[in-house]
């Protein structure tokens, strides 16, 4: 189970995240999924997932706590057994697509259909020459949805960080699968930030989750979501602006039970040579906050942020930059 | 005007650090973190402000990760680009 659960505040400034990658359960608890998905298939999975979720809805306080985060902004005025409710929905399509995507990589590509709607809306932005810049978030299952990128005859990077001892598999690690796209580790030189450069400037096509801060806090901005103020990235923005390429934002969700969809939702224009300072990137950054605002309108149980995202730092390095 | 004045004066204008500028600035000093105290996002307008004032792109980022180390390695790199 992935959680994004709280993260001690590590000290230094380029180190303030509150949330993790790595997943809940064991190394042992996965291979029990694997093992059902091999003998009993993706339906024979979900009957176990049901019961797994109850148990760590219920009995575990630490998952109410992380979903109420979200929830409470989602539906602020529901409590109770309303809220215990929300809580299991959420985790359950969390479940569900941790094991769609090991359905993936076990049992192979055939077995879930992704869509992707808006592609001639991609291919001409790629035919600028510029690069193109997806900015997502963590919703539905983005890693099966983005191997529907796969058409765009360009190739994919996604920056991507895993944590260690992560013992959560990409589907493309189950078996013989090809990697779909280049990962870049935002933890990496610079934070990843040449190699970003260097994709665009080459016509490529560059994912970047907008919704978590993956750097350190001189690289996030505040913009308002779900009535509050959070913290987001501004590296795509500042990218768009430095190469010129276009941003599309993109969300995927659970569409059926063995199928995705992925949607562009709208297609952001940054002027060029914005500077360094972040507030220059806010009126972009909101664009996407916006995005997502109507997506977890329309699918709120397929939004996996299980960390505070309101909880501000205690000062705002940029700014003053 | 030789090529590390140049850079300096460069950075110093379009990335409002007039630090570089100053007596006593260390030009082996580190570029990133501590040191001048650019931060990651800062790597993209280093290589706008180099193509913008010295007329190439480093396209070849590998190359760039030893440029970037700081003030003299960076020119360095810009000596040896513009002569090839």
């Amino acid at each position: 189970m992935r959680s994004g659960m709280p993260n001690e505040r590590a000290g230094g400034p380029e180190a303030p995240r509150t949330w993790t990658s790595r997943s809940m359960g064991s190394a042992f608890q996965h291979q029990i999924f694997y093992t059902l998905i091999r003998i009993l298939g993706r339906r024979g999975a979900y009957f176990v997932l049901y019961f797994t979720v109850a148990w760590y809805v219920l009995f575990r306080p630490s998952v109410r706590k992380r979903s109420s985060f979200y929830l409470n902004r989602r539906f602020p005025v529901r409590t109770g057994i309303q809220r215990l409710w929300d809580a299991y929905r959420l985790s359950l399509e969390l479940g569900k697509v941790l094991v769609d995507r090991a359905v993936l990589g076990i049992l192979g590509p055939d077995k879930l259909r992704c869509s992707l709607t808006g592609r001639d809306v991609l291919l001409s932005l790629i035919a600028e020459g510029r690069g193109l810049i997806l900015v997502t978030a963590h919703a539905g299952s983005w890693q099966l949805s983005m191997s529907s990128l796969g058409n765009l005859q360009s190739p994919v990077n996604m920056l991507i960080h895993r944590e260690p001892g992560d013992v959560d598999r990409h589907f493309f690690e189950h078996g013989e699968q090809e990697q779909p796209y280049r990962i870049i580790d935002p933890l990496g030189y610079l934070g990843g930030m040449l190699e970003m450069l260097q994709v665009l400037k080459g016509g490529e096509v560059l994912c970047i989750m907008g919704d978590r801060v993956m750097g350190g806090e001189s690289s996030a901005l505040t913009v308002d979501f779900l009535g509050g103020p959070i913290r987001v990235p501004f590296s795509p923005y500042k990218l768009a602006s430095a190469t010129g390429a276009p941003i599309a934002v993109i969300f995927p969700h659970k569409s059926g039970p063995d199928s995705y969809a992925l949607q562009v939702a709208r297609v952001i224009r940054v002027p060029e040579n914005l500077g360094r300072a972040a507030e220059a990137y806010v009126p972009y950054a909101r664009e996407f906050a916006c995005s997502l605002e109507e997506f977890v309108a329309e699918y709120p149980y397929q939004f996996f942020n299980y960390f505070d995202m309101w909880t501000q730092p205690p000062s705002r390095p940029d700014s003053s930059r | 005007m030789d090529t590390k004045t140049k850079l300096k004066k460069a950075l110093a204008d379009e990335l409002n650090l007039p630090e570089l500028n100053a007596p006593g600035f260390d030009d082996d000093a580190p570029l990133f973190g501590e040191g001048l105290g650019l931060d990651s996002l800062d790597a993209v307008e280093l290589v706008i402000v180099i193509q913008k004032h010295f007329g190439f792109e480093i396209k070849d980022m590998d190359e760039g990760k030893t440029a970037f180390s700081s003030i003299n390695t960076l020119s360095a790199y810009i000596d040896k680009r513009l002569s090839e």
